[in-house]
């Protein structure tokens, strides 16, 4: 599964919508109404499937879906390249 | 150097009040674990700067409202030290929202780290303090007893964590460990900062018949204490640091009050 689908997956798990609805272009906030504690439990979720850190500075600069998956598939492929 | 040799876990010490403690303490002599969540680099500057006091730090990233994350850094804990003389739970977080609209979400969200957390982090340093006795201090605030606007699930979280505190102290008290808690108002850290505006804040200066905020060094003060061998008889108990707040709740309202009929 990729990076994409796996976090669809856990973000749709807590936010208890149809990953469907998930796209690049879709705001967490406005498209599928998370509020923070979802977008916190959603940030937490992903730093242990990974294993990465994602601080708080870089996740409020996401304007959307497609910049969490970037900046996810960003740290995933640096920490496989140490 | 009364703390010379100890170990001391504090939950979320990377920044604020835990970062006070932490740095207090280790300033008496303990070695520091430095708890942290989500600022990785705070947590690191902490520990730089515990160990320009001479003594030794161990950072390590665990989610306290996650038990196999918590479990995992008590296995490093004992891996590493093999004891624990001191734990301070301090590591909070929760969900601002009136009563009504406090979800299960928000509920066990706020619970877990707050109150759970407590309870699961003592009953593993219950058994590295084994045979050689202890102290847990927990930190609280004043929304426990006192209803504060959209404090609900932190307030109620609260309260249950002072009651742990006294159950533990009694239950834990023939093993030679103390446990107390430490309950302040708002505190000036870059957190409240995040969650209330500047003229709530001049409010609260105001409202605080010792003329200031508290600020972290004056919970640090307290806990310090608390760890120390004088505060030996002391057990069970919630010690108020509030520049005197909760027993004078109508100070702010004096000049109102004094043209009123």
């Amino acid at each position: 599964m990729s990076v994409e689908e796996e976090i669809k997956e856990i973000v749709a798990g807590i936010v208890h919508v149809d990953k469907g609805i998930l796209t690049r272009e879709g705001s967490l906030r406005k498209d599928i109404k998370a509020d923070s504690l979802d977008i916190v439990q959603a940030l937490v979720a992903v730093e242990d499937k990974f294993d990465i850190e994602i601080p708080d500075e870089e996740a409020q600069k996401f304007q959307n879906f497609g910049d969490f998956v970037d900046y996810v598939e960003r740290r995933v492929a640096e920490k496989e390249k140490v | 150097m009364p703390l010379k040799g100890k170990v001391t876990l504090v939950t979320g010490s990377g920044r604020g009040i835990g970062r006070a403690i932490a740095l207090k303490l280790a300033s008496q002599g303990s070695d520091i674990i430095v708890n942290f969540f989500r600022r990785r680099e705070a947590a690191e500057k902490t520990a730089k700067d515990i160990e320009a006091l001479g003594v030794k730090a161990l950072v390590i990233r665990a989610n306290v409202g996650d038990p196999a994350k918590l479990d995992e850094m008590f296995d490093t804990i004992a891996t590493k030290f093999g004891h624990l003389d001191i734990l301070i739970n301090n590591a909070a977080s929760g969900v601002g929202r009136s009563v009504l609209d406090v979800d299960i979400k928000a509920w066990d969200w706020t619970m877990n780290i707050n109150a759970r957390a407590f309870l699961l982090c003592a009953q593993r340093a219950a058994k590295l303090m084994e045979g050689r006795g202890g102290k847990m201090v927990s930190i609280t605030s004043l929304g426990s007893s006192f209803v504060l606007p959209t404090y609900a699930v932190v307030g109620v979280s609260k309260a249950a964590l002072e009651a742990l505190t006294r159950y533990l102290a009694i239950e834990l008290a023939p093993k030679g460990i103390c446990v107390n808690a430490v309950a302040a108002s708002a505190v000036e850290t870059e957190a409240l900062k995040f969650y209330i505006r500047e003229g709530l804040m001049k409010d609260i200066r105001q409202a605080t018949p010792a003329g200031r905020m508290v600020i972290p060094e004056d919970v640090a003060n307290v806990v310090a204490f608390l760890c120390s061998e004088e505060a030996f008889m002391i057990r069970g108990q919630t010690i108020i640091v509030d520049g005197g707040t909760s027993v004078a709740p109508f100070m702010a309202f004096e000049e109102q009050s004094a043209v009123s009929r």
